[in-house]
């Protein structure tokens, strides 16, 4: 089966490593010949399917140009400075390089090196993390209070929860933008060994599953009046790029493949698990659907209904949550305190 | 629908591909199902190879079969092909994606943007081809793919799927590999073994049914050994629009009032049309334009003040046992302005509905609403008001509510109330106009009046009059003052809210009291709740959970309801931030300033010890 990924830096096959797309974008800038193509390309791919694009001479001259660049295979960083700045420069020249709609995107992100297993070793310093202490435990209790026993956790922590149960008026229970807001800014700043226990603690009675399923406070950030259907909910999601590449980042590191033991590409927990955490706080925020403390089922907030001929895309859509085995495995493994163990 | 033409039963195919496989090598099958008769398929690949990251190269490898719709290996992939094509691919399983088009004659080039395509995924494995012996059963019967599949309705018979792989009866020649289908009786499915070929053998109806449930078993014999496999066989039925609108029960009328509600945004009357096609949510605009409901008028006062609202919903019928989805659609007659109280007429308005992809005659429905529109009189109810008004209650003290008649069901009707001013230098109350416009609350204004032996019973006119229409409407009030006063308190503070302790609460006064004194609310004393311990002017109206327009005149009247503070101590705020919702015990405030919510424990012990003892 396959091994694991290179690390990182080094390239199986001596191909440059990808700059991320702001610095590349001023590589590009820098020369004369580069930005005139890039600026030409984007002309191209304004509005225009690839097809039309490549019809036409001078747009297939850029792109080939184009393909040699540091532009050409630039990708960016979760959480970096500038992130939106360098998934628009991704986008600008990707989305019209895709055969039309796809069901699964390349994502823009760099690709997670590091394991679960770092996690676990920062993480020893905690508690609970020892899936033999005594039974009467609750996880999700202990991941709250070892948050709060840090400062930035606890701050960043303690302003989410007040932003999305801030009630706004009679009608809007509550600001869903601010509160998304707010989620973000948690999942992105703070340490994965604190957010990682809080969002997928392991529970065996069903107090702790409610309370890992309210961890996000899903009244204002997951609920609303209405469900709608998956295959709108996605094409509101990728009308943003930040939403859109956070979502083709889970669909490349948490597709259910058969290749591997674990059912995750590259056999890699970290990866899965930490882009599901980037989903929340955007339209396609993903949660545990019930206080259920052995059955994980997961979802964004929608459904198939009302999905006329495309009722098999969306569910297939839908399926990449609720019935992901590699997902599933993930969560669990991280609840056990369990890691792939890779041969050296 | 649109003429679609020839149509792939599938979205995506998939199959592995292995490093140094001979050229010649067959990968897998691609069928077609025909729109109409007569129609041949061609099969066709353009030139250009996706992978996963978006870069392109030109396909040297593979080829398909123009008549028959194989995929099979044109030129060996070595070491070198696969380095090249999995560059760019972080993930160890590289992939490779072809476009097969489709046509209904010989193929040319630039008919490779024509829409009739499927996705071929091609997983590049990073190794020679196993040895067949290696292969488990469940290999070597199928893909790793689901066998889904969808076929329209209406559309004449033929083959879309051959369950034997190409790749795999190539590779393992000596083996036997017989599939089956199961669960096919009375369905209109057929299997043949010569070809392994599943066919449908006539035209579906998505209306009477809409998913197919098999299930395809596969038996491989090797020497003595037998082994099994059963994989679920799934085919849809996709919709076309074949079915009329029609109405549930035949119900086509629905009166439509306009009486107290008279507000922009009103739905005043909701008729409903089925359809027994399917309806997609996504993408909206579409489906919208797809089904239309149109008023039919040619007044232009008509056009300005309806508007009719369209929203369609999934429902499920069951023809025969099975379930089939359908669509409910509501057309509601909405105002698209308030209209005013004095418009007085009924007529019908007609509404067209129509499906516009429907090609038959019933493609519309007519739905008919009867519209009557009745004015509304501004009049009080005929009495007159009179309010008693203690000698001692303090400024923005509530007396009581104003209100024309039928004022609490009014929507859309704004009507002001205003004291005219009697001849007299007896002038206590005033009144404000309460939310949404339907009342008007009166409240004592300057309490120095009350003092005034010479004032006690003063008459005022009062007049309502509707802000849109100037239509207007007076009635007597009088005011009685009675009680004699008390002597003030000295060091109360001038808010309830400060008090902290029954005692001094109801020894004090403050902004907004009726009688004088301040009136202490007992909670419950569990937990944080609605039902928490503190000093009001009145009971009645605060807290009562809404910082009402007196109340919001001046922050000492009720900070319970209205403060916008900091408040220390356990509690949960009340809606916009505003007041204290719910709180831990005793909760009291200090105007402009932070409220306090904190379980009152010091008991003072009435005698201890020592003085028992003397007793």
């Amino acid at each position: 089966l396959a091994g694991p990924p290179s690390p990182p830096g080094q390239d199986p096959h001596g191909w440059r490593v990808p700059v991320d797309c702001v610095r590349a974008n001023e590589l590009c800038a820098g020369e004369p010949s580069c930005s005139s193509r890039y600026r030409t390309l984007r002309q191209c791919l304004a509005g225009r399917d690839r097809n039309t694009m490549l019809a036409n001479k001078e747009c297939q001259a850029a792109l080939e140009v184009l393909q040699e660049s540091p532009l050409y295979d630039c990708r960016c960083k979760r959480g970096m400075k500038k992130e939106l700045q360098c998934l628009q420069i991704y986008w600008s020249i990707h989305l019209g390089l895709t055969e039309g709609e796809e069901f699964y995107e390349a994502s823009p992100y760099e690709p997670v090196t590091s394991r679960l297993s770092d996690i676990f070793r920062l993480a020893s310093i905690f508690s609970g993390m020892d899936p033999a202490t005594n039974s009467k435990s609750n996880h999700c209790l202990d991941a709250a209070k070892a948050c709060n026993l840090n400062d930035n956790c606890k701050r960043l922590r303690s302003g989410y929860i007040s932003t999305c149960s801030r009630e706004i008026s009679a009608t809007e229970s509550c600001s869903r933008r601010k509160c998304h807001k707010a989620l973000r800014q948690f999942f992105d700043r703070v340490p994965s060994e604190y957010t990682y226990r809080l969002l997928f603690c392991s529970c065996k009675d069903q107090a702790c599953a409610e309370r890992r399923r309210q961890t996000i406070v899903p009244s204002c950030s997951y609920e609303d009046k209405e469900k709608p259907n998956c295959l709108d909910l996605r094409n509101t999601c990728r009308t943003d790029h930040l939403c859109r590449s956070r979502l083709a980042d889970f669909h490349t590191n948490c597709q259910a493949s058969f290749q591997s033991l674990t059912s995750c590409p590259g056999d890699n927990y970290q990866a899965c698990l930490g882009s599901y955490a980037g989903l929340i706080g955007f339209d396609m925020t993903p949660n545990y659907v019930d206080a259920s403390p052995t059955s994980i089922t997961i979802s964004p907030w929608c459904s198939c209904k009302g999905s006329g001929n495309m009722e098999e895309e969306c569910e297939k859509f839908l399926r990449d949550f609720t019935e992901n085995p590699c997902l599933r495995n993930a969560i669990q493994a991280f609840g056990n305190g369990t890691d792939v163990n890779l041969a050296p | 629908g649109a003429a679609f033409g020839l149509y792939f039963p599938r979205k995506e195919y998939s199959e592995n591909v292995y490093i140094d496989q001979p050229a010649g090598t067959p990968l897998l099958r691609i069928h077609a199902l025909r729109d109409s008769h007569g129609e041949v398929a061609h099969f066709h690949l353009c030139q250009h190879l996706i992978i996963f990251r978006a870069r392109s190269h030109e396909n040297r490898w593979f080829q398909i079969r123009e008549k028959t719709g194989l995929l099979y290996l044109s030129k060996s992939l070595d070491r070198e092909d696969f380095n090249m094509l999995s560059v760019g691919n972080w993930v160890p399983l590289s992939k490779v994606v072809l476009s097969v088009f489709l046509s209904s004659h010989p193929f040319q080039e630039k008919e490779c943007d024509s829409a009739t395509r499927t996705t071929v995924s091609l997983s590049l494995m990073n190794a020679s081809a196993p040895a067949c012996s290696s292969l488990t059963a469940r290999q070597l019967c199928f893909t790793e793919m689901d066998l889904s599949f969808h076929i329209k309705e209406n559309k004449p018979p033929g083959t879309f799927h051959q369950l034997q792989l190409p790749s795999v009866h190539h590779l393992c020649q000596n083996l036997s590999i017989s599939y089956k289908l199961l669960a096919a009786e009375g369905m209109p499915f057929r299997y043949n073994e010569n070809t392994t070929g599943v066919s449908v053998t006539q035209r579906l109806d998505r209306e009477e049914r809409e998913r197919y449930e098999l299930i395809a078993k596969c038996t491989v014999r090797e020497d003595f050994r037998e082994m099994q496999v059963e994989v679920p066989f799934l085919v849809n039925v996709l919709d076309e629009d074949d079915s009329p609108p029609f109405l549930p029960n035949g119900t086509d009328t629905a009166d439509a009032v306009v009486e107290f509600n008279r507000k922009e945004g009103t739905v005043l009357a909701t008729l409903t049309v089925y359809d027994a096609d399917t309806t997609p949510i996504y993408p909206l605009e579409s489906s919208r334009k797809k089904y239309t409901g149109t008023i039919i008028t040619d007044d232009p006062w008509i056009s300005e003040t309806f508007r009719v609202e369209h929203i369609f919903d999934e429902i499920h019928f069951s023809p025969n046992g099975s379930q089939v989805r359908g669509t409910q659609h509501e057309y509601k007659l909405v105002l698209n302005k308030s209209i005013s109280v004095t418009e007085h007429r009924s007529f019908q308005l007609d509404v067209l509905v129509n499906d516009t992809e429907f090609h038959g005659p019933e493609r519309s429905v007519m739905l008919h609403f009867n519209v009557s529109i009745l004015p509304v009189s501004i009049q009080f109810p005929n009495m007159t008001y009179q309010f008693t008004v203690n000698r001692n209650a303090e400024r923005f003290a509530q007396i009581g509510k104003i209100c024309i008649e039928n004022c609490m069901k009014f929507r859309g009707v704004n009507i002001s109330y205003k004291l005219l001013s009697p001849n007299v230098s007896c002038y206590p109350v005033s009144i404000l106009q309460g939310r949404e416009g339907k009342w008007g609350s009166l409240y004592v204004n300057d309490s120095s009046v009350l003092h005034r032996p010479e004032c006690k019973e003063i008459q005022y006119t009062i007049q309502a009059t509707d802000k849109q229409s100037r239509k207007h409407t007076k009635t007597l009030l009088t005011v009685i003052l009675e009680g004699t006063l008390l002597k003030k308190e000295e060091d109360c503070p001038d808010s309830c809210a400060v008090s902290k302790h029954r005692a001094e609460c109801e020894e004090c006064g403050g902004l907004g009291v009726l009688t004088g004194r301040c009136q202490w609310r007992q909670g419950s004393g569990k937990g944080i709740t609605t039902n928490y311990s503190t000093c009001t002017p009145s009971i009645k109206t605060c807290p009562d959970g809404t910082c009402d327009v007196i109340e919001s005149k001046d922050p000492a009247v009720c900070p319970q309801d209205c403060t916008s503070g900091n408040i220390i101590g356990g509690h949960g705020k009340g809606t916009g931030n505003l007041g204290i919702k719910s709180g831990h015990g005793i909760c009291y405030c200090f105007p402009r300033q932070n409220c306090y919510c904190e379980k009152d424990d010091i008991k003072e012990q009435l005698c201890d010890e020592m003085c028992k003892t003397v007793i």
